[in-house]
């Protein structure tokens, strides 16, 4: 270990520019790296009913389907169908829209006595304007199953403009050049933008301003915390610095190796700026604490002892993260986990070599008053408030034990009300014209979360599209489905305007020919698959509720597995599909991340301190934090998520440094002069300082987000708040009263062994 | 000095007054000489083989016959494959249009409200497939000569899908070789190319290739056994010859 130190010191000017060029660097690569907030794109292809989502969205544009809802008195008034089909329009000649319906191009089949009209409900170049066909053209619509709560709501107030992109088109650059121009137009009626492209480019507008924005406060919180807690500008900065750096290494590689910032990874720099600081801020506590006038000597000292609890401290925060790569359904958590234990890795990198080296480079002269200042720091947290609570827990070990055990009750009731959310619109604060809008369009209609049920077989044949129709009318018996849409319908009508009454025929010969007259309409791609093996039956989910989806997920599969044979094969996917495959994965996932996390950690700990026991101890603290932490969450309702999801994983990585460092100090102290009570006071007063320091950083770093506009990001900063604050505290008081009593009762049976010796 | 500067102006003003107008008679001429090439025969018959490409390249061939007396009757019956064979579409004077389904055994009146719409999977609108003379529906303007062609600039005279369509004419024989098409949004959206072939005193389009440049899916529609100007009876266009 000295000679590690020797090294570091004697090649401090390499190390300090070799780190500053690879800084600028992957600074320079920043610049490429792209934003992505498409949490389709994240679904795993592993997973059947993702993989088929995917697929679907692909083959018939349904998963890029936007909204832009007009409210008004009454749709049919002359200017207001007008307006309609400016917007209409304007949609229509954007660059990477597929398709766009609405009251003004959509396909119309009307059949009478003397013949059949395949066209459009309205003239675009002749729109209805005098009372009297407005009036007609008002009522027939509204007749129609086809138009009533798909683009035209219920009462007639509102109206929908629906649009798919090209699988190859940019989703956030086309819905926020549509946003543009639409509101460009100046239309006088109630504009609402909604659907997943929409509220993608809006998450995407929202990390941007959260990132430009948080990141300078969250920086200023930790310098302020930092130079009050230690007096001294370079130790205020240095641990700063080096997060800062490796946040900068970090999104560098991201961008090199061609990842993506998405939701959940863009919290990379915040939780990276609070956990890369703590290395930092331990080995400059360590090199202030080890008074020796001689420089080198002092840093080689503190490195000697330092350098294991750090690098301890960094493993196991780094598999707290490395945990989601094996627990979780979403490829962006994946990522997050590898790359914050890449950048955790790199922090504790430069906490043992920029940091001892930087130091030497930079700060030779003024040692002498950094001992002055450290002497005077002594008594200010320490004395103050850490050694009353050590000769407190000395008095009452039991107590305190008790205390405990009874707040962990009380969490542990708070656990059974833990609920899921995993509904998009829910990201959004209450008054975001974004959420707004998918309230609205699930009040009028039916919700913008797309279903699909893919119908595999001979689509021309009148067994595949009689099921088709049976499993629409089994679809709207669903209180939260009410449109649902088939070629099968089409077939319908045509046959019906054939004069043969609104059914399929039973000849595939007719079918056929009613086909040849659907043939290039814009909305078959939509419908159908160029070589007719494929079908969708394209609906709405208007609720997001988990139990309701799951209940609708579990009802189709009986329908489906009744239903499915040789010539025609069902499956479902869509929105809801995933959000309930999301739903029961966040709790699986944090189950298996966090079983990962705490048995590797016990692990390591044990086999480094060569306890098995102490790996155990270790683990007692941050245990109970997250008992704390998920009791919270059912108490105040604040639901598991894929933000929200993370937090007891870090929770547990960064919390488990506490305990590492109590457990090794104590372990030094104990060889040093035998006594376990002054051990643990010696703990407290040492380590006790850098943790509480390092608990009210880290905590105010994460306690910024609650200024992000992104709801789950607020959750996540203040639930990481807690957990620091309940692992810091447990850290400092259930685990040495742990470690007395367990000495004490160690001290007791030695003590027998005594006498017993004595006596014989 | 000055009186001559005046006159030289007024010379300059007048003659490029003149040209323009001379180029602006030439646009209207050039584009009612294609309508007649296109469009003066008295009736037709022959062969038309439709062959839709899409995106990936693949093909799938339809095959009709097609009689056509003036501009505005027209039978149009499929042959082939055999699930289309014998659907018919007549259309007579003043937009009336009936179809026959044989798997049905009897027509109906169809109404296309909208012309824009394409016709039965083509990459040709039905306003594409009527013979509405250009000049009646567009007001030209020659924007360049080639070589070997004019090219004019059209623009609708009634509200349209297009903003324009630019069309290049043959300088000798005045029939089409390329139409582009321009949406409202100013992106090019439909292009035609013409194969003309001289058959006794007509020019037949012998092949129009239309491509949907949006969705990337072409049809070529495939002209043979023509024969002009037979003496067709208005018989062969009533709703009793299609249903035959």
């Amino acid at each position: 270990m000295n000679k590690f130190a020797e090294y570091v010191i004697k090649r401090r000017w390499l190390i300090v520019t070799a780190i500053l060029l690879i800084t600028i660097f992957f600074g320079y690569q920043i610049t490429n790296l792209q934003i992505n907030s498409d949490i389709i794109t994240s679904l795993p292809d592993d997973d059947p009913a993702a993989k088929l989502f995917k697929e679907i969205g692909t083959e018939f544009g349904g998963n890029d389907m936007g909204m832009i809802v007009l409210e008004t008195n009454d749709i049919f008034d002359a200017e207001v169908i007008d307006h309609i089909r400016i917007i209409t329009d304007s949609v229509r000649f954007t660059q990477g829209v597929s398709s766009v319906t609405s009251l003004t191009n959509i396909l119309d089949i009307k059949s009478s006595e003397w013949g059949i009209e395949i066209g459009k409900l309205v003239d675009e170049y002749d729109l209805p304007t005098t009372r009297e066909e407005l009036d007609s053209l008002k009522a027939y619509v509204l007749s129609k199953e086809m138009y009533k709560g798909a683009i035209v709501s219920d009462n007639a107030t509102a109206s929908a403009i629906l649009f798919t992109l090209l699988p190859d088109a940019d989703n956030q650059v086309v819905a926020k050049e549509i946003k543009t121009k639409v509101e460009k137009l100046d239309i006088p009626e109630k504009l609402y933008f909604g659907g997943l492209p929409m509220m993608m480019n809006e998450i995407n507008n929202l990390i941007i301003s959260d990132i430009v924005r948080l990141i300078p406060i969250i920086f200023i919180v930790l310098l302020v915390i930092l130079w009050l807690s230690f007096r001294s500008f370079r130790n205020a900065l240095l641990p700063l610095l080096t997060a800062g750096i490796s946040v900068i290494w970090t999104l560098g590689i991201m961008s090199v190796t061609g990842y993506e910032l998405t939701i959940i990874t863009n919290i990379i720099p915040v939780v990276l700026l609070a956990v890369g600081s703590a290395y930092t801020i331990h080995v400059l506590n360590s090199v202030s604490h080890t008074l020796n006038h001689d420089k080198r000597q002092a840093v080689i000292k503190a490195l000697g002892y330092v350098t294991i609890p750090v690098i301890l401290a960094a493993l196991t925060t780094a598999i707290g993260f490395i945990s989601f790569v094996f627990g979780s359904y979403l490829l962006m958590i994946k990522d997050f986990g590898i790359f914050t234990a890449a950048g955790t890795l790199i922090a504790l990198l430069l906490s043992l070599t920029f940091v001892p080296a930087f130091i030497f480079v930079f700060s030779n002269k003024n040692s002498n008053k950094n001992e002055v200042d450290n002497e005077e720091k002594k008594t200010f947290l320490t004395h103050r408030i850490l050694l009353p609570l050590s000769r407190l827990l000395f008095k009452h070990p039991k107590y305190t034990l008790g205390a405990w055990i009874l707040l962990l009750l009380i969490f542990i009731i708070g656990i059974f009300q833990l609920e899921t959310s995993v509904n998009m619109a829910d990201y959004f604060k209450r008054d975001n014209p974004t959420r707004v809008a998918e309230e609205m369009m699930q009040e009028k209609f039916g919700g913008s979360l797309p279903i699909f049920v893919v119908f595999k077989g001979d689509m021309q044949s009148p067994e595949v599209l009689q099921m088709m129709i049976k499993t629409e009318n089994f679809l709207k018996d669903d209180p939260n489905v009410s449109v649902a849409q088939s070629v099968a319908d089409l077939i319908e009508q045509m046959n019906d305007a054939m004069g043969e009454g609104r059914r399929i025929p039973d000849d595939k010969a007719k079918i056929e020919q009613l086909w040849f007259l659907l043939e290039g309409q814009e909305v078959m791609p939509q419908l159908v698959n160029d070589d007719l093996t494929k079908g969708v039956i394209q609906s709405k989910f208007a609720s997001v509720d988990s139990k309701d989806i799951e209940a609708f997920t579990e009802k189709m599969n009986r329908f489906m597995a009744e239903n499915n044979n040789a010539n025609c094969q069902i499956e479902l996917t869509g929105m809801p599909s995933v959000y309930v495959k999301l739903n029961s994965s966040l709790i699986n996932s944090q189950y298996n991340s966090l079983l990962i996390a705490i048995i590797m950690v016990v692990l390591i700990v044990g086999a480094i301190l060569q306890s098995f026991l102490k790996g155990i101890y270790a683990a007692i603290p941050v245990i109970a934090t997250i008992v704390v932490l998920f009791g919270f969450m059912g108490v105040t309702g604040i639901p598991l998520d894929i933000a929200t999801v993370l937090v007891a994983s870090i929770a547990l990585g960064i919390g488990i440094d506490y305990a590492i460092h109590v457990i090794t100090g104590f372990n030094h102290y104990l060889t040093e002069n035998g006594d376990a009570e002054k051990s643990i006071e010696s703990v407290i007063l040492s380590s006790g300082k850098a943790i509480v320091i390092n608990v009210f950083s880290v905590s105010a770093g994460f306690l910024v987000l609650l200024f992000s506009q992104i709801v789950p990001l607020q959750n996540f900063g203040l639930l990481v708040a807690i957990s620091m604050f309940g692992s810091g505290f447990g850290a400092l008081t259930l685990l040495p009263i742990i470690l007395i009593l367990v000495n004490r009762k160690r001290k007791i049976t030695a003590n027998n062994h005594q006498h017993l010796n004595l006596k014989k | 000095m000055k009186t001559n500067f005046r006159t030289a102006v007024l010379t300059v003003l007048i003659g490029a007054g003149t040209v323009c107008s001379a180029v602006a008679q030439d646009a209207t001429t050039i584009l009612q000489k294609m309508d007649e090439v296109m469009y003066s025969q008295k009736d037709m018959t022959g062969k038309n083989k439709i062959i839709l490409i899409d995106k990936a390249g693949k093909q799938e061939i339809r095959e009709a016959t097609i009689q056509q007396k003036g501009t505005d009757k027209r039978m149009f019956r499929f042959t082939a494959p055999a699930s289309q064979a014998g659907i018919a579409f007549l259309s007579l004077p003043g937009d009336v249009m009936y179809m026959y389904l044989p798997a049905f055994g009897r027509e109906r009146r169809i109404a296309s409200s909208a012309k824009n719409q394409n016709f039965a999977g083509t990459d040709f609108s039905y306003e594409d497939m009527e013979s509405v003379p250009f000049s009646q529906k567009y007001t030209p303007k020659l924007i360049k000569t080639e070589t070997d062609a004019f090219v004019l600039e059209l623009t609708p005279k009634v509200r349209s899908d297009f903003s324009k369509v630019t069309v290049s004419i043959h300088k000798e024989h005045f029939y089409p070789i390329l139409m582009e098409y321009y949406d409202r949004g100013g992106n090019k959206v439909k292009e035609a190319k013409y194969t003309f072939k001289k058959i006794g005193n007509y020019w037949n389009p012998a092949e129009i290739e239309m491509t949907d440049l949006k969705k990337g899916h072409t049809t070529k529609m495939q002209m043979t056994d023509v024969k002009y100007d037979t003496g067709l009876s208005d018989d062969a266009f009533t709703v009793r010859a299609l249903v035959q």
